[in-house]
């Protein structure tokens, strides 16, 4: 299933072709023998982490990028942010080659690491800031332009004083989103951004991505656990599993395929001998409230609550949504998905 | 080329600072370090007391070559602090390499830029003030080309011990720890060419004449200040040979660093 949409006119920011990445990876027997073992042998297994994926990212997208550990997304971050060589295919970043073009390409992207900091452990946040402007060669303008906008939705004002290894796990997130987007990168690699914090910390770096891609028009692919990320600020995804794509698309159409039942609770005004009605089935039945399931392809809610209502008394309802985070779970451990294997 | 530099002095002056936070610390590191290295060339003073030469060498003489070494050896442990294997070990196993690779900079000089363990002045300060001593002790006949060539010898040296260093680091790029063979070639040699060199055995010698050229750095030079006929006949341009072992050293180092970087980039960690 591919949704890109093709525009001959316009160069894709990224642009992926049947990229690969293979890791050799060395037998390891256990034990004392076996360490002698592993010394001189050369047994090894190839492991393909990237298994040629397809895929390009228009300028201005933020697209999410799912899949279960070990799928391959931090290698094809990676390989985006031109730390790792791939071992075949294509790939580029605003028609640069990453890992080619070292230099050029780091100082037109910005990237945040959840798991561990760009900034300096024993400087103040400031002085890391500033340093970085000297790196980037930022000019003063800019500089002062992005400081005053980041510490306002951030607000990063009241640690700018302390140093990193002083900071909590958000104030730190906080201090590295805003390094990473100093120099007014085009095209942004989130990893994790929200991984660890508490929901308040969360929503806030929520919407500061949001504010940058909207503002900005910037490119950012956001890698995340945490599928509300996703829910809440992607349209399109793609989700990778043992190295293939499975997925690339709008996030709305995988739940609409995938999704489970969506359910409708009704409280009853007086009680009745038979609750049910065409098209939905009673998951649960308690007193005066019970719950329907039904799919959204055979019917929708407000046809059901007609029915209801010619029916029945009734005292309120509401209709519960399936949680998009249990749909992608299926996806991945029922395998509802192919890889891609067209083009 | 010039705003490299002054990237580089922000980068030590951050490194200067923190460890100048805790005041205390470092001034016990540095006596601490001080202390270290003295003791161990009181050791050799007392094997003094009992033969009174080393391989016909005086005392003075082998402090010649200890504190020329001590010198170099702590100067390049201060400015190559980055390519520490231990350290840089380190960097490779937390990942923090990558995020070296991820700024705009030349990757050695943000290395180079990322350590600068100042205890090692200790090291320095006691080579100085015992290659100082041997320079009062000794009654050496000086002339222009030695005294251009004294800090010659002291750069060559910085640059041996340095490269060393950087091959040290590079095989963590394959071995994730930093392995023990290493500090056999650095803190073992640095040690091995603190004595004349005549006096070990004659494979050893030959080892480091031609396999790992370390005799050239300071034992030759030493023979040439300090007047000395070389008891293993090598012609006289021996005694000049230690810029090229030097900077031969760290320029393969260097060959070798590109190609472990590479290497880090097409399997990650």
């Amino acid at each position: 299933m591919k949704m890109t949409m093709e525009d001959e006119k316009e160069q894709p920011a990224i642009r992926v072709r049947n990229l690969q990445k293979y890791f050799k990876v060395f037998k390891h027997h256990r034990g004392f023998w076996g360490a002698l073992r592993n010394l001189i042998s050369r047994e090894y297994q190839i492991i393909r982490a990237v298994d040629g994926i397809h895929f390009d990212i228009r300028p201005g997208e933020l697209v999410g990028y799912l899949g279960p550990n070990g799928a391959g997304k931090s290698t094809t971050i990676k390989m985006l942010s031109g730390l790792l060589v791939p071992s075949g295919g294509e790939l580029y970043v605003s028609g640069r080659i990453p890992w080619k073009q070292r230099r050029e390409h780091v100082a037109r992207i910005g990237t945040v690491f959840g798991q561990r900091t760009t900034l300096w452990w024993d400087l103040p946040v400031v002085e890391s800031l500033n340093l970085l402007k000297y790196i980037y060669k930022i000019e003063d303008r800019t500089f002062q332009k992005n400081l005053s906008e980041f510490k306002e939705i951030l607000d990063l004002e009241p640690f700018l004083d302390i140093p990193v290894r002083s900071l909590s796990l958000g104030q730190r997130m906080r201090a590295d989103l805003s390094a990473a987007l100093l120099h007014n990168p085009p095209v942004v690699f989130l990893d994790e951004p929200t991984i660890g914090l508490d929901v308040v910390a969360k929503e806030r770096i929520r919407q500061f991505i949001q504010h940058i891609n909207v503002e900005r028009k910037t490119t950012i692919i956001l890698t995340t656990h945490d599928v509300s990320d996703v829910a809440r600020l992607c349209k399109r995804v793609m989700i990778i599993d043992h190295g293939h794509l499975i997925y690339d698309g709008l996030l709305e159409i995988l739940q609409d395929r995938f999704g489970d039942d969506r359910e409708l609770v009704v409280d009853f005004a007086e009680v009745y001998t038979d609750y049910s009605i065409e098209d939905a089935r009673i998951s649960q039945a308690d007193d005066l409230r019970i719950t329907y399931q039904f799919h959204r392809n055979e019917v929708t809610a407000s046809q059901l609550i007609n029915r209801l209502s010619s029916k029945f008394r009734i005292r309120d309802l509401s209709v519960r949504e399936p949680e998009i985070e249990a749909t992608i779970r299926r996806i991945y451990e029922e395998g509802l998905l192919e890889p891609d294997t067209e083009k | 080329m010039l705003s490299a530099l002054t990237l580089y002095r922000r980068l030590i002056k951050i490194q200067i600072q923190s460890q100048l936070e805790y005041r205390a610390s470092f001034l016990f590191d540095l006596a601490a370090s001080i202390f270290y290295f003295s003791f161990w060339f009181l050791s050799i003073a007392l094997i003094f007391q009992k033969f009174d030469n080393l391989g016909g060498w005086t005392l003075p003489e082998v402090a010649f070559l200890y504190g020329m070494v001590e010198m170099s050896f702590g100067t390049m442990d201060l400015i190559f602090s980055g390519f520490d294997p231990q350290s840089f070990g380190q960097q490779v196993r937390l990942g923090t390499f990558d995020q070296i690779l991820l700024r705009p900079v030349n990757i050695s000089l943000q290395i180079f830029g990322s350590q600068f363990t100042l205890r090692r002045l200790g090291r320095i300060i006691q080579g100085i003030v015992i290659f100082g001593m041997a320079l009062t002790w000794l009654d050496i006949d000086w002339s222009l080309v030695k005294v251009i060539y004294l800090p010659i010898i002291f750069l060559s040296l910085v640059c041996f011990f340095g490269g060393l260093f950087i091959i040290g680091s590079t095989l963590t790029f394959w071995t994730i720890q930093p392995i023990e063979v290493v500090n056999i070639f650095t803190y073992g040699g640095s040690e091995m060419i603190s004595y004349p060199m005549h006096i070990y055995q004659r494979w050893m010698r030959q080892f480091f004449t031609y396999i790992i050229p370390a005799i050239f750095l300071n034992y030759y030079p030493a023979l040439y200040f300090l007047n000395k006929t070389d008891p293993l006949n090598l012609p006289p341009i021996a005694a000049f040979l230690s810029p090229v072992v030097g900077i031969g050293t760290l320029f393969l180092a260097f060959q070798f660093w590109k190609i472990g970087i590479r290497h880090y980039q097409s399997t990650g960690t």
